[in-house]
C-alpha cells in the first residue's frame, strides 16, 4: 500500500501559525519588557533629561530618540537574543525542523511576533519621553516604515548572538555588551558634537546610529537627504542579519 | 514497501573519538513495529537523528521511501512524527496549542486541526493539561504532551526516543496500548528507542541491539530467542527451612533466601514441576526468555 501524498502549508499559513506560535513568548517577555523596555528607558528619561534641562531642544531630542533605541534594543534584540537561545537550549529549533516549514518562515515569524511584542513598550517611550522632556513631536508618515525597518536588523543581530551562545545567560551577557557598545558607538544617545571623531566615525558601522537617526527625523524633524541613506543601512542590515541568522541556525540538513 | 534503507551508516561526531555510529546497514518496512535497544551512548538516538535528517551522516547513505533523505527537505517532516527525549521544546506553547499548531502545519485544515487537539487531548486523558506549558507540568505529563503532539496530524510514521521515561507504570501501559492501537488501525509504522525492553516487547515486531555505534543483531524477538536461547526459565519459591529436592544434575541459581531460579530444557522443566512435591513450593514462575534475556545476551561481555 502506497502512503498518500500530503501538501506542505502554504508561505502564508506558516506565516500566520509561526507567528501566533513565537507571539506565546509573550508569557515570559512581559515582564521583561516592564522593566527594561519600559522602566530603564523611563528612568534614563527622567534622569537625563532632569540634568539636561536647559541643554536645549537638540540635546533633548537626542535623550529622547536614545532611550526609544534603548528600548528598541532591550525589547527586540534582547528578547530574541534570549529566545534563540533558549529554542537552542532546550531544542525547540529540533521541534520546528521536524514540521514541514520553511528555515526563514521561521526566522520571518520571529522576528514579527517580537517586534509586535515589542510595540506597547516602544509607544510608551515615545508619549512619555515627549511629554516629559517636552519635546515637540512632528510624526511623518515615513515613521510606519522606519519603525520596523529599525526593529528587523537589531532583532536579527539578537538572533545571531542567541545562535551563537552556548548557554541563554551566555546570550544575556553577550547581548548587554553589544547593547552598550552599539549606544555608545556613534551619536545614538548623544548629539554628533558630543563624542569623539573616532567614535562618530565607528558608529557608521552600527545599525544603532541609522535607527537613530530616521527616527529623529520621522518622528520630530526635519526630514533631510540623510534619510535615505538610513533606511538603505537598516535595509542592508536587516537583510545581511537575517540572511545570516538563516544560514546559522540549527536546521534540517538540506 | 521500504520505507526507511540504510546502508553503511557512520557518524562520527567533532572531536570525538570513538564512532556514534558505525557502518549501520538495516531496513525498515511499511507498518512495522520496530524497537532499538541499547545502553546509555550506544548510539541509538544519533541513528534516530539522522533518520528524521537533523544530523548529517559523515558517510553511508539513507534512503526516504525510496529517495535518498536530501533530495526534498520536507518530505520527511510531513511523513514522519518525531519526539525527541527533550520534553522543554515546546518553549511557551501550551498543549492545547502546540496540538493545534502541529497537526495545522502538518496539512489539516484549521477546523479539522481543532477536531484533531479535542481527540488527542481524550485519547491521552490529558485534557485538564490543556492550558498548561511545559514549565507547568511534570516530568510525565510533559512526556504525554510530547507523545500527543508527535501523533497530531497522523503522520503514517513514528519515530520515538524513549517514548516511556519518567511515565507512572499505569501510563507506561496506556502509552504502549494507544501505539498498538494506532498501528492496529492506521497502519502507522512506529520505530522507538527504549531501555524498558519487558514493557517494549508487548508491542515490538522488529527488533535492533546496539552497542558502542555497531548493530549487533536485528531480527524478530521469537527468532533471535529461538537461536540463542534454547532454555526456560523456572522460578521456584519456597520457605527457606524447607527447600524442594532437586534431581542431583540440576543447580540452581540462588535469587534470593527461598527464591531460586534454574535454566533448564523445555522437555525438563514441565518434568520437573511434576516431580516436585507442591507442598515444599509457595510459589513458581515458567517463562520463556524474555527480551531483556535476549539483550543482555547479547551486550554482556562473556565472563
Amino acid at each position: 500500500m502506497l502512503l498518500p501524498p500530503r501538501n506542505p502549508p502554504s508561505f502564508l499559513a506558516q506565516l500566520i501559525d509561526l507567528t501566533l506560535m513565537q507571539l506565546s513568548n509573550f508569557r515570559w517577555s512581559w515582564r521583561r519588557m516592564a522593566i527594561t523596555g519600559m522602566l530603564v528607558p523611563t528612568a534614563n528619561i527622567v534622569m537625563l533629561g532632569l540634568f539636561n534641562r536647559d541643554s536645549g531642544i537638540d540635546t533633548l531630542s537626542y535623550i529622547l530618540v536614545g532611550n526609544i533605541v534603548i528600548s528598541l534594543m532591550f525589547e527586540s534584540m534582547g528578547k530574541v537574543s534570549s529566545n534563540f537561545a533558549f529554542m537552542r537550549w532546550v531544542g525547540t529549533f529540533n521541534y520546528f525542523a521536524t514540521l514541514p516549514i520553511q528555515r526563514y518562515m521561521l526566522v520571518i515569524a520571529t522576528l514579527l511576533a517580537f517586534a509586535l511584542l515589542a510595540l506597547p513598550a516602544l509607544i510608551f517611550i515615545i508619549f512619555f519621553g515627549a511629554w516629559f522632556l517636552a519635546v515637540p513631536l512632528h510624526a511623518n508618515p515615513l515613521v510606519f516604515l522606519i519603525i520596523p525597518l529599525t526593529m528587523i536588523p537589531l532583532s536579527s543581530l539578537g538572533a545571531w548572538l542567541g545562535t551563537l551562545a552556548m548557554t541563554p545567560d551566555e546570550s544575556n551577557a553577550m547581548t548587554l555588551v553589544v547593547t552598550f557598545f552599539l549606544l555608545c558607538l556613534g551619536p545614538v544617545l548623544l548629539p554628533p558634537d558630543r563624542i569623539p571623531d573616532i567614535l562618530h566615525w565607528v558608529g557608521r558601522l552600527s545599525p544603532a546610529t541609522y535607527a537613530a537617526s530616521a527616527l529623529r527625523q520621522t518622528l520630530i524633524g526635519p526630514i533631510t537627504p540623510q534619510l535615505g541613506w538610513d533606511i538603505a543601512m537598516l535595509t542592508f542590515f536587516a537583510i545581511s542579519m537575517t540572511w545570516l541568522v538563516s544560514k546559522r541556525m540549527e536546521w534540517r540538513n538540506n | 514497501m521500504v520505507i526507511y534503507d540504510i546502508e553503511h551508516l557512520t557518524k562520527r561526531y567533532l572531536n570525538q573519538p570513538t564512532l556514534a555510529n558505525d557502518d549501520l546497514c538495516l531496513q525498515i518496512r511499511q507498518g512495522e513495529i520496530f524497537g532499538l535497544l541499547g545502553d546509555n551512548g550506544a548510539g541509538k538516538s544519533t541513528l534516530v537523528k539522522q533518520l528524521v535528517n537533523l544530523v548529517h551522516p559523515t558517510s553511508g547513505k539513507i534512503c526516504f521511501m525510496g529517495q535518498p533523505l536530501d533530495t526534498n527537505p520536507l518530505r520527511v517532516p510531513l511523513m514522519v512524527g518525531y519526539m525527541p527525549q527533550d520534553g522543554l521544546a515546546f518553549n511557551s506553547l501550551t498543549l492545547g496549542e502546540a496540538l493545534y499548531f502541529t497537526a495545522h502545519l502538518r496539512g489539516l485544515s484549521r477546523h479539522d486541526a481543532t477536531r484533531e487537539r479535542e481527540r488527542l487531548l481524550t485519547l491521552w486523558h490529558i485534557e485538564k493539561y490543556r492550558d498548561r506549558t511545559p514549565t507547568q507540568m511534570s516530568g510525565g505529563q510533559r512526556r504525554l504532551m510530547q507523545m500527543a503532539v508527535t501523533m497530531a496530524g497522523a503522520p503514517p510514521i513514528l519515530i520515538l526516543d524513549e517514548p516511556t521515561n519518567d511515565l507512572a507504570p499505569e501510563r507506561r501501559k496506556e502509552l504502549w496500548d494507544i501505539l498498538r492501537q494506532q498501528h492496529r488501525d492506521q497502519g502507522t509504522t512506529i520505530i522507538f528507542i527504549t531501555h524498558d525492553a519487558i514493557e517494549a516487547e508487548k508491542i515490538i515486531q522488529r527488533v535492533g541491539i546496539m552497542q558502542n555505534g555497531k548493530l549487533l543483531v536485528v531480527g524478530k524477538p521469537s527468532d533471535l530467542k529461538a537461536q540463542v536461547m534454547h532454555q526456560w526459565r523456572l522460578e521456584l519459591v519456597f520457605a527457606p527451612e524447607n527447600p524442594p529436592t532437586l534431581p542431583p544434575h540440576i543447580t540452581p541459581i540462588m535469587l534470593d533466601s527461598g527464591r531460586w531460579l534454574l535454566f533448564l530444557p523445555r522437555e525438563e522443566a514441565t518434568a520437573l514441576l511434576n516431580h516436585l512435591d507442591p507442598h515444599t513450593l509457595q510459589d513458581f514462575r515458567l517463562y520463556s526468555a524474555t527480551l531483556e534475556d535476549l539483550y543482555l545476551h547479547y551486550v554482556t561481555p562473556p565472563a
